[in-house]
């Protein structure tokens, strides 16, 4: 015989649909601030903002993402707005964004003030467990009003209550790998064959 | 050899994309057509197509060592100088190679003459070694086709024995161009088949892949061990993330040696090497000057017929544009496909490691095949 004895697929057959595990989740509300003043100043316990705040500014060394040199940094960010990340590359520096905010996920004891200030910071913590880790937020150079996670996602335009998924603002280590350094000649010739009006739809021979 | 009618199975087209053949029609053309088979002897295919490839592709890897002793053979290549060590390297390594496809005009007579080697990324993989096989064996179950009916087709066996032998690091990754669904069709065959010998085989789309300090990382952020592309090493070397492919441990499928034998120039080295072989055709290094009446001119590096020109023996030009028009070229002499029922016939013969492993036939309607040209199943009966 000269074919094969068996081809089965394992892989390719169709899967079952799967519930994609955003649909249905629901919001929840977060507040958004430049730093631990403003924070007090919307009638919030001062003591609570800037534990929250030293939270998200623990993480923002490790979520912030990470840029090859400090021009790639400032071309996403602004001028002056990146600082060097704790990691180093063969020649030289990592550099990320600044932090320009955070994003506080629990609740705090607005309007109680006397009982928040009693609890310690702690308690009121575990008491509000949230689905949204307080994190940092950043603000790209075209766009200066928007908050954005360190994955890019925008939360809020302005300071105060925002609402999120949850799931879409989990803090993820940031990563120093560059991508985007294969593909450029497939962009490449499919234009110059759109330009003769021709098809390439394969990169395969 | 001979093509037969038949009528395509009922709903067939449902069936194929259940089975991920999302490409058998593209803009509204059929690609695969089984309204039509070929039919061989297996004196035709085990003589004329069979050892014939395994000839071939032992002429064309005794050339490599060839190509790497000698400056002016890498010049004539246009093999970029600054990765001349890594592909040499490549090779002294032993750096293991997959597949390749080799185009052969055959028409049941005569020697099959070689047009060329497609052996960096060499696709139709999937509708030759599965969907082809499928056909095969629901046509016989039908009754539709003779008893004893066989195919040169062992090409799925072959890959599954492959990739169990090749002891590729794990986990083995995946890449092709995002945009390109019939690409990404061919991947997810290797990737299923890899998958069943037991490889821990992953996907990543050739833009996601990273790069940091000389390596490559997958999107978890791990380095990439070992990686199969269905992209061509030509374009790959004029990328920004090139330099990293002299310092990676990235194991490549297919090897940086192949880029030697996947460039039409090695259709003059073979013709230099083994001049007047009944299956090669008279090449040369092209000079630029017009093209005499039964030559055809193709450029170094090009797919799916494009910037090929031609001048039939009347005296007929022939050309397709594309978008290869920057490297260097090689003219052939001209050996028209046969045609069938109006069709011109190519033959696609695959090679698994060092092994012929079936084949697949393209038909279209002009001398040059295309990526318009159809797949047509074959049958081995006597």
């Amino acid at each position: 015989m000269k074919r094969s004895k068996k081809a089965a697929l394992v892989l390719m057959a169709p899967a079952a649909t799967l519930l994609l595990a955003g649909c249905g989740e629901q919001q929840q509300e977060v507040h958004v601030f430049h730093n631990a003043e403003e924070c007090a100043a919307f009638y919030h316990p001062p003591a609570e903002c800037q534990a929250e705040f030293e939270r998200a500014e623990a993480l923002h060394t490790q979520v912030a993402p990470r840029y090859q040199n400090q021009f790639e940094c400032e071309a996403d960010f602004g001028a002056g707005q990146c600082e060097t990340a704790p990691e180093r590359h063969q020649s030289g520096s990592f550099f990320m964004p600044m932090m320009m905010g955070y994003m506080a996920g629990q609740m705090m004891n607005r309007g109680n003030l006397a009982g928040g200030q009693a609890q310690s910071t702690q308690q009121s913590a575990a008491n509000n467990r949230s689905a949204v880790p307080t994190q940092p937020l950043y603000k790209s150079r075209d766009d200066r009003s928007t908050f954005r996670t360190a994955s890019n996602q925008a939360v809020a335009s302005q300071p105060g209550v925002a609402r999120v998924r949850p799931s879409a603002v989990q803090p993820q280590r940031a990563q120093l790998v560059r991508r985007g350094g294969f593909g450029q000649q497939a962009a490449v010739r499919q234009q110059a064959a759109r330009q003769q009006a021709n098809r390439q739809r394969s990169y395969g021979s | 050899m001979k093509r037969v009618k038949s009528t395509p199975r009922p709903g067939w087209q449902a069936y194929a994309e259940s089975l991920g053949f999302k490409f058998h029609t593209i803009d509204g053309e059929p690609y695969w057509d089984e309204s039509a088979y070929y039919q061989f002897s297996l004196r035709q295919i085990e003589q004329d197509l069979e050892d014939v490839t395994e000839e071939l592709h032992a002429m064309a890897l005794d050339l490599v060592p060839d190509i790497l002793a000698d400056e002016q053979k890498l010049d004539q290549l246009a093999i970029p100088e600054d990765y001349r060590d890594a592909l040499a390297a490549s090779w002294q390594r032993g750096d293991p190679h997959l597949y390749g496809r080799m185009d052969l005009v055959y028409d049941g007579s005569g020697p099959a003459k070689l047009l060329e080697l497609n052996y960096d990324t060499p696709t139709s993989l999937y509708e030759t070694g599965f969907f082809q096989w499928v056909w095969l064996e629901d046509q016989l179950m039908r009754g539709e086709l003779p008893a004893g009916a066989d195919q040169f087709n062992s090409l799925q066996d072959k890959l599954e024995q492959a990739f169990a032998n090749l002891a590729l690091p794990q986990p083995f990754h995946f890449t092709s161009v995002r945009e390109s669904i019939e690409d990404k069709g061919t991947v997810d065959y290797l990737l299923d088949i890899a998958t069943q010998s037991g490889v821990d085989g992953r996907y990543i789309a050739l833009e996601d892949i990273g790069s940091l300090d000389g390596q490559y990382y997958d999107l978890q952020g791990e380095p990439i061990t070992g990686l199969f592309k269905l992209y061509p090493w030509e374009f790959l070397l004029e990328e920004a993330f090139a330099e990293q492919v002299k310092t990676s441990e990235t194991l490549w499928l297919e090897p940086l040696w192949k880029l030697l034998l996947s460039n039409k120039g090695i259709l003059p080295l073979l013709w230099q090497k083994h001049p007047g072989h009944p299956n090669l055709l008279e090449s040369h290094f092209d000079t630029g000057k017009a093209l005499d009446k039964g030559w055809l001119r193709k450029p170094l590096f090009s797919r799916e017929g494009a910037n090929i020109e031609l001048v039939t023996a009347d005296g007929q030009r022939l050309s397709e544009p594309g978008p290869y028009q920057d490297a260097p070229f090689i003219r052939q002499r001209l050996q028209p496909l046969p045609m069938f029922d109006g069709n011109y016939t190519l033959i696609g013969s695959w090679v698994v490691g060092d092994s012929a492993a079936g084949i697949g036939i393209r038909e279209d309607n002009s001398l040059i095949t295309k990526d318009s040209s159809r797949f047509l199943p074959h049958i081995i009966l006597d």
